[in-house]
């Protein structure tokens, strides 16, 4: 018994344990994941920091040299920065680009937002509207200036011809400084609109039909229905838009402005963009113009920070 | 255990070697796309290329393509003639003139060996160190040839651009207006008061009495020069001394705002810009242009009426005109500046008779110009080149007495040009305007270094 109880004492055999799967060969899954997610960025990565950031640090490095436009370099620290401060056509075409930006986004906002909910209709032909209204936006700005120096042609355009048609005096549309930003304008919003219309229309559409009938029943007339449904419902894609939009202004429209006026008249249309092109490769600036350059990235960043701000970057309410 | 032995041999496709093959085929793509960027545009024992705005091009414009064949023909002579070969590159004219490519090539180190240079932006390449001497691979006679055609392109003795044309600016008019407005040749303006007479008296709603340019660039101030110089006034004067703000410039910087404000200027050009047009549509009565309109008449609109006046002068002023024209430069930095040096002086600078008859034939045939060479502007006159009344006009009456475009670098054109723009087509004082731009221009001559600005 003895020996059976000692054996009994034996720790009992381990039951045969399954055998362990053979180690995985190679990366875990969310290390492939990983690899996959970079490998996929990797393009984007690459092409933003070859053409995007090196461009960037670059330009702002070079803004502090003088130079010739032949090869030669000379430090001069903040001399560029100093230079820009105490220049009166840099601040003019500062306060044009000011005026601009004010007046073309909140009417580019308006028209787009207007064309977005006319062309949400279900009306016959209306994607021949939509593509009409889009069409502008694909067409080259230089193809455009060019159109618009003839439609806007003091003494033969179809514009004036059609104002002394009803008995009205044509103005120098492009010649005169009170009207040429105006005109710039006009155009820029006729080019740009099908584009924010298109994104609006989006925006429309990922609205809820509910909301609307609801609306309906209880007998909401078309401006409720707007500032009620739509307005606060369209907050992100009107975020989108603001801010987009304003970049485009702030740094966009060198190519309209160098075919429509050339900066004139009076330096009434040079906006910052065309005087900064015009000291880097008209006047071989290259040093001065990466200063201001990067004075209007800067401008440029604290605008879209005040848009984020003022629209909570587009959300529906804080935390969401 | 087939399978393993399978997988050793010949691994399966995963997506995991999927990926690594396309992330090492990415890789080796964007890398011979890097290595080739960083390397130059063109090899280094190449063909030296010669950077225009004429050719070779196909146009339906015969002029345009006589320009561009005169240009293939000298190349291709001196090809079949020199070891070191040359290379033409054609840029179109507002790109040349307006785009990045040509600034953007010279501030990389890239800039073409031979270029096309204006007067207006001599200094600049000057100073920057980029046009080579081209002196030593010219004759004294042919340097003396050229005469005061190089005073612009000339720095302490030496000749850096050689001039391919002399263009002098005058009035253009349209017969028909003239004479249906009852005008005549014996009313044609030798005052300015006249011109705006006559101006106002051709004006329509749909034509404009007379025409200055009215963009702002190099190109408008060329053309207001002349009216500041005919009243004794210049930017600055023998001695480099700030001249600007001065009873001349007030009274040229009047004169074009007064055409202006009484309706008789547009302030935008008839047909955006296209002068043969604007004359044809009859949208124009007078407008201020250049001898290269001549064969622009020639080609687009050859049974066209019009004529050709010099500038009238203000009461009390002397006739002038400004002189513009583009000239050929060598490449100091390039790879081969001498041979550079040496084409130009063979194709523009030689005393040989191809060079001089070159001229001529670029001058009288394939457009309308003044020779800036007193030989080749002789054989011109000899071979019929200036026979037609227009150029007979511009040789005989308009280029004497003219006045070679300065060579202002941009600071200074800037403040003329703010000036012209503002009294203008602003309607800012004139007095203060050019107090302004006088002042801007002083304080640039005070820290300038370079070549002297006149």
């Amino acid at each position: 018994m003895s020996s059976v109880a000692a054996q009994d004492h034996r720790p009992a055999a381990a039951p045969a344990a399954p055998a362990p799967p053979p180690p995985r060969r190679g990366l875990g899954r969310k290390q492939r994941e990983w690899i996959a997610a970079g490998l996929f960025l990797a393009p984007d990565a690459i092409g933003l920091t070859l053409f995007v950031a090196i461009p960037m640090v670059l330009s702002i490095l070079l803004s502090f040299f003088q130079v010739s436009g032949f090869g030669s370099y000379e430090w001069i620290g903040l001399g560029n920065y100093e230079r820009m401060m105490n220049d009166p056509l840099f601040w003019d075409s500062m306060k044009v680009t000011g005026l601009y930006v004010v007046i073309l986004v909140p009417v580019l906002f308006c028209v787009s937002l207007g064309l977005g909910l006319l062309v949400k209709q279900k009306l016959p032909g209306m994607g021949a509207y939509r593509t009409a209204l889009f069409l502008p936006y694909v067409v080259s700005l230089v193809v455009v200036g060019v159109l618009w120096k003839f439609l806007l042609d003091e003494q033969v355009g179809a514009v004036n011809r059609a104002m002394r048609a009803i008995g009205l005096e044509g103005e120098s549309w492009l010649g005169d400084p009170t009207l040429a930003l105006g005109c710039v304008i006009a155009v820029m919003v006729w080019v740009m609109m099908g584009y924010y219309m298109i994104i609006f229309l989006a925006g429309l559409q990922e609205i809820p039909k509910e909301y609307y009938e609801a609306a309906k029943i209880d007998g909401a007339g078309p401006w409720t229905t707007f500032r009620t449904i739509t307005w606060p419902l369209l907050r992100p894609t009107s975020f989108f838009v603001l801010l987009m939009s304003t970049v485009a202004a702030i740094t966009g429209g060198l190519d309209l402005i160098f075919v429509l006026t050339n900066g004139g008249p009076a330096n009434g249309t040079s906006l910052a963009i065309f005087y900064i092109y015009q000291q880097a490769f008209g006047f071989g600036e290259y040093g001065y113009a990466s200063a201001m350059g990067s004075f209007l990235v800067l401008i440029m960043v604290l605008c879209s920070a005040v848009i984020f701000k003022l629209t909570r970057g587009g959300r529906f309410d804080d935390g969401e | 255990m087939l399978q393993h032995g399978n997988d050793a041999g010949h691994p399966a496709p995963t997506r995991r070697r999927f990926l690594t093959a396309l992330a090492g085929a990415g890789v080796a793509t964007a890398a011979s796309g890097l290595l080739s960027g960083c390397g130059t545009a063109q090899a280094k024992d190449g063909p030296l290329q010669f950077w225009n705005f004429y050719g070779p091009q196909r146009s339906p414009d015969p002029a345009v393509n006589a320009q561009s064949k005169w240009f293939v023909d000298m190349v291709d002579k001196w090809n079949s003639t020199h070891k070191t070969k040359i290379e033409l590159v054609y840029l179109p004219q507002p790109t040349y003139l307006n785009g990045f490519k040509l600034p953007s090539a010279f501030a990389t180190g890239q800039g073409p060996d031979i270029f096309l240079l204006s007067p207006g932006d001599f200094l600049r390449y000057y100073n920057g160190g980029v046009l080579a001497d081209l002196t030593p691979h010219m004759d004294k006679e042919a340097v003396a040839d050229f005469g005061t055609a190089l005073d612009s392109r000339t720095v302490d003795g030496k000749v850096y651009a050689l001039p391919m044309e002399v263009e002098p600016l005058s009035m253009f008019y349209a017969v028909d207006a003239w004479e249906k407005a009852g005008l005549s040749e014996a009313d044609i303006p030798t005052t300015w008061d006249q011109m705006l007479d006559i101006g106002d008296k051709l004006r329509t709603k749909t034509r404009a009495g007379l025409v200055f340019e009215t963009n702002p660039g190099y190109y408008q101030n060329f053309t207001w020069y002349p009216w500041m110089w005919q009243g004794g006034g210049d930017v600055l004067d023998k001695q480099g001394n700030v001249a600007f703000d001065s009873p001349a410039t007030r009274q040229a910087l009047q004169f074009w705002q007064d055409s202006v404000r009484h309706g008789i200027t547009p302030r935008t050009l008839p047909a955006a810009g296209d002068v043969i047009s604007a004359f044809k549509a009859g949208n124009v009565a007078m407008w201020q242009q250049g001898i290269w309109q001549v064969s622009s008449f020639k080609a687009y609109a050859p049974d066209y009426r019009y004529g050709v006046f010099k500038l009238p002068a203000p009461e009390g002023g002397e006739y002038t005109t400004a002189l513009g024209g583009w000239s050929f430069c060598a490449n100091a930095q390039g790879r081969n500046p001498d041979a550079a040096a040496e084409f130009c002086a063979w194709a523009l600078g030689s005393m040989s008779d191809d060079s001089i008859d070159r001229m001529v034939d670029w001058c009288t045939r394939a457009k309308s110009d003044v020779a800036p060479r007193a030989t080749a502007l002789e054989r011109g006159a000899a071979k019929g080149g200036y026979d037609s009344e227009a150029m007979k006009k511009f040789k005989d009456e308009v280029f004497p007495g003219g006045r070679a475009e300065p060579r202002y670098p941009p600071v200074v054109y800037k403040a003329i040009s703010d000036a012209i723009q503002g009294t203008m087509l602003a309607g800012r004082g004139v007095a203060s305007e050019t107090e302004r731009a006088a002042e801007s221009i002083a304080a640039y001559a005070k820290s300038y270094q370079g070549a002297s600005l006149i």
